[in-house]
């Protein structure tokens, strides 16, 4: 391994309420890649935002390349060769992917932007990064992943030093990181120092070097990646030891009624001529690659984009689902898997956030029943862990992994018998993620159905009693548990016909 | 600083409020000490006079800004109800309570038109409340002929409804138009923050996306919000005419602006999802005052323009500067 490149000593950080970086110290040389792990709200993407100026830290120094600095704002940062590529998409979805990328510094042609320059500039970015996407391509119509690999080739396009890749897999699928983990490796011949943050265990192994661990805001140890097991950075991260298990059987009931039937559903070219039985009591998995159709299936089941034919059965009689509204009033909730877009209110409080689908059931009269609310929402912010300092904090103040947990809240909340869940474990830590399988396994238990999206293969494994592949818009297969497995999964999302 | 704002007094008043109602003492002793006779119970009516409609056009906008759109329309709506109402009155003979309820009405309308283009036609709110501020500029004119329409005044059998600002009271007069004004925004401040629609307006200006995969009939309450405001500005057209009498076709336009001025000082972000009322309230004093002052300090009515338009360019850049960290 190289020399150091950055030293980050003693930082501390306080936001009303929460202290989030409790003398926290990070090292990182040059061409490693450097895992940063911990619990939603350890302080992971604060220490980072620190780092690249766009927090002020309240105490501490960092040390780059041999100096003292100190940036003000995120461009002084970018300047100096660091970059990060947020949690959260920033992309703006009214524009070109190729003016996205060249934002704030786009090519001229006298007073004129070079729009002709910028695509073949970008082209060529994503011809040596191997990645395939249309740089003339409006952003908002590309999938959650590919926008995601727009980010991180602007954040490569920068002549950076160090990169920061908070959580950047959460929206990738399987070969989609595949392709990430080739850029980051061809980084890291280039002597650029990496800092990777993700709740994906195997990650670690494959791709990083050495991972530090948070906890609560304070830097708990730093291991070398090779010598250590996945237990010893859980017990790490959360002070006790998680199993993990593939479902074997179905605990399905053999004589359990179809709840859900959707017949010859089309919309688009991403959902094509769809079947298929949700049964009572059943987690249903649907796997399939980025693009698959996945979500837009369960967008237009769920009345969210308009379907062009196709009819749908809840409880064995026909339904009429033309928008959300109607959709909630047959008892379907659906977890959005963009929850900046189409999730969570950001500027309202968490109990706000919770209680938004079924805001009648906290009437009093024509009054909000504010202590009822606040009752209900607490009851999850302790069984999901929500780490937040009060039910009335605004959502955009949680990390990522508690919005996320903020929005699966509100479909509790709701108490919807059929549930479509679309990515539920995104940006969720490890023990956070087993306490949602055992929510989900409760619900089941209850007597409600899920559809689980999931481009997770071991999630799939884990959670689902039947499995659903698509490809390319269609139902490419159906797999019982009994008979899945990863091959056989992947076989079925690549077929090509 | 921090120590000030996490003072639990303070959090419950609420910081910016403080400081608002600071900045409208000032304000006062400002022109106490610079203009002649300002401190006199005439000149504080007066100020009222203005406070009056400018309050409820205020408290109406706040809930169009509350859901993230904007409606220009306002000032000139509010005239069309008070000259359409009043040739009602003074050429049709109709009953006084009757045109009081008509200038309500055509408010209402105006804004339900208006909110249903934003809402179900997803024309920006921007265009469309340009177009109704010149349609209820053209009707108006259409309706009285291009004339002016004045209400009847106090002694006149159909004057009562001059008492809405204030009764007489000895010698003294009482200002009975405060206590509506004061009373209309407890309810406004209720009905945003303690019902399902104020609730619904919020957030649907947070993230109207979000609410309507929540289930939520997102257009329905869009809608809404610019009927109350379109509502409140026919309000505004009765306390108009009860302290002013005449109103003329085609004029208002500059009461939008400063009742959205009003409004984005009391705290009411431009970007939608967070709003308040006593806010509004207290921004609508500030304007009106400030109207007055000018006046009073000897500047002619063109200062009056250029000053609100500096001061709405100053509450919307620091409205923007204090959300500049949450995105
Ligand atoms: N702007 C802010 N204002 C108030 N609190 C904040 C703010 N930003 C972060 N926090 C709090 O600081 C803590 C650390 O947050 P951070 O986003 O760094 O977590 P994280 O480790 O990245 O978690 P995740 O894995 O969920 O993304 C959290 O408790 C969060 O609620
Ligand atoms: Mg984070």
């Amino acid at each position: 391994m190289g020399e150091i490149i950055l030293t980050m000593k003693g930082i501390d950080k306080t936001f009303p309420g929460v202290h989030a970086l409790d003398n926290v110290d990070f090292e990182l040389y040059k061409g490693e890649v450097h895992a940063l792990m911990g619990e939603n709200g350890a302080g992971k993407s604060t220490l980072m935002k620190v780092l690249t100026g766009i927090y002020r830290k309240d105490k501490g120094t960092i040390t780059y390349e041999g100096k003292l600095v100190e940036f003000t704002n995120p461009r002084e940062a970018q300047q100096a060769g660091i970059v990060i590529v947020h949690q959260e998409l920033n992309m703006l979805g009214h524009l070109t992917v190729a003016q996205n990328i060249f934002i704030g510094r786009e090519y001229m042609k006298g007073v004129k932007i070079d729009d002709a320059r910028m695509n073949v500039e970008a082209s060529k970015l994503f011809k040596r990064l191997n990645i395939d996407i249309d740089p003339t391509e409006k952003m908002s119509n590309l999938t959650v992943g590919k926008q995601q690999m727009c980010e991180i080739a602007k954040a490569i396009s920068h002549e950076a030093k160090i990169i920061v890749f908070d959580e950047p897999s959460a929206a990738l699928t399987e070969s989609e990181v595949d392709e990430l983990f080739g850029i980051i490796r061809d980084l890291k011949e280039k002597d650029i120092g990496i800092i990777y943050i993700t709740h994906r265990m195997d990650e670690i192994k494959i791709i990083t070097d050495r991972v530090s661990v948070m906890r609560d805001g304070a830097y708990v140890g730093t291991l070398i990646s090779e010598d250590s097991t996945k237990n010893d950075i859980i017990s790490m991260m959360v002070g006790r030891i998680i199993y993990e298990e593939p479902k074997t059987k179905s605990t399905v009931a053999k004589d359990a009624p179809v709840v859900l039937k959707v017949e010859n559903l089309n919309a688009g070219r991403s959902v094509q001529d769809i079947n298929f039985e949700l049964y009572k009591g059943e987690i249903l998995g649907f796997s399939g690659l980025m693009g698959s159709g996945r979500t837009e299936t369960a967008r237009a089941i769920f009345g969210a984009d308009p379907k062009e034919s196709g009819n749908i059965y809840i409880n064995g009689a026909k339904v009429e689902i033309n928008n959300p509204e109607d959709a909630v009033k047959h008892g379907i909730g659906y977890l959005s898997e963009d929850r900046k877009r189409f999730g969570i209110v950001v500027r309202r409080t968490v109990s706000e956030n919770s209680t938004m689908a079924n805001l009648e059931n906290f009437m009093k009269g024509i009054f909000i029943d504010k202590k009822k609310e606040n009752t209900e929402t607490e009851k999850y912010v302790e069984s999901l862990a929500i780490k937040t300092p009060s039910v009335d904090q605004l959502v955009v103040d949680l990390s990522g992994g508690n919005q996320q947990k903020v929005v699966l809240t509100k479909w509790l909340v709701k108490n919807c018998d059929i549930l479509i869940f679309d990515e539920p474990t995104r940006g969720i830590d490890v023990g956070a993620k087993s306490d949602i399988y055992k929510l989900m396994n409760e619900l089941v238990k209850e007597g409600k159905s899920i559809i689980m999206i999931s481009s997770e293969l071991p999630e799939v494994l884990r959670m689902s009693d039947r499995v659903i592949v698509m490809c390319e818009g269609r139902k490419s297969g159906e797999l019982r548990i009994e008979e899945a497995t990863q091959e056989k999964i992947m076989h079925l999302a690549t077929l090509d016909d | 600083m921090y120590q000030i704002k996490q003072n639990p007094v303070v959090k419950k008043l609420g910081f910016n409020r403080i400081v608002l109602s600071m900045v409208l003492i000032a304000m006062y002793c400002f022109f106490a000490i610079f203009a002649k006779n300002f401190v006199s119970y005439n000149r504080i009516l007066s100020a009222l006079n203005y406070a009056y409609f400018l309050g409820f056009l205020a408290l109406g906008v706040t809930f169009v800004i509350a859901t993230g759109g904007i409606d220009f329309s306002i000032g000139p709506v509010m005239f069309c109800a008070a000259i359409m109402s009043g040739y009602l009155l003074t050429h049709y003979n109709w009953p006084l309570w009757i045109c009081l309820i008509a200038s309500i009405a055509i408010g209402a309308l105006f804004g339900t038109f208006n909110g249903y283009l934003v809402a179900y036609k997803n024309v920006p709110p921007f265009i469309t409340s340009m177009a109704i501020m010149q349609i209820s500029k053209g009707v108006a004119s259409v309706f009285t002929k291009a004339q002016s329409v004045s209400w009847p005044q106090l002694a006149h059998e159909n004057g009562w409804y001059r008492n809405l600002i204030r009764v007489r009271v000895g010698n003294m007069y009482f200002p009975v138009g405060l206590v509506i004004l004061l009373i209309t925004a407890i309810i406004c401040a209720i009905v945003l923050n303690k019902t399902k629609m104020g609730r619904y307006f919020l957030t649907l200006g947070s993230n109207k996306e979000a609410l309507r995969l929540s289930g939520v009939r997102v257009r329905k309450w869009q809608m809404l919000a610019y009927t109350i405001c379109g509502l409140l500005a026919g309000v505004a057209a009765i306390f108009f005419v009860a302290a002013y009498t005449t109103v003329q076709p085609g004029y208002g336009d500059q009461y939008n602006n400063e009742a959205i001025a009003g409004c984005v000082m009391g705290g009411t972000s431009m970007a939608g999802g967070l709003a308040s009322i006593g806010g509004t309230f207290i921004g609508g004093m500030i304007i009106s005052i400030l109207q007055e002052g000018i006046l009073a300090i000897g500047l002619n009515k063109n200062y009056q323009l250029v000053i609100t338009g500096i001061i709405v360019i100053v509450a919307v850049y620091l409205d923007v500067l204090s959300r500049k960290r949450r995105v």
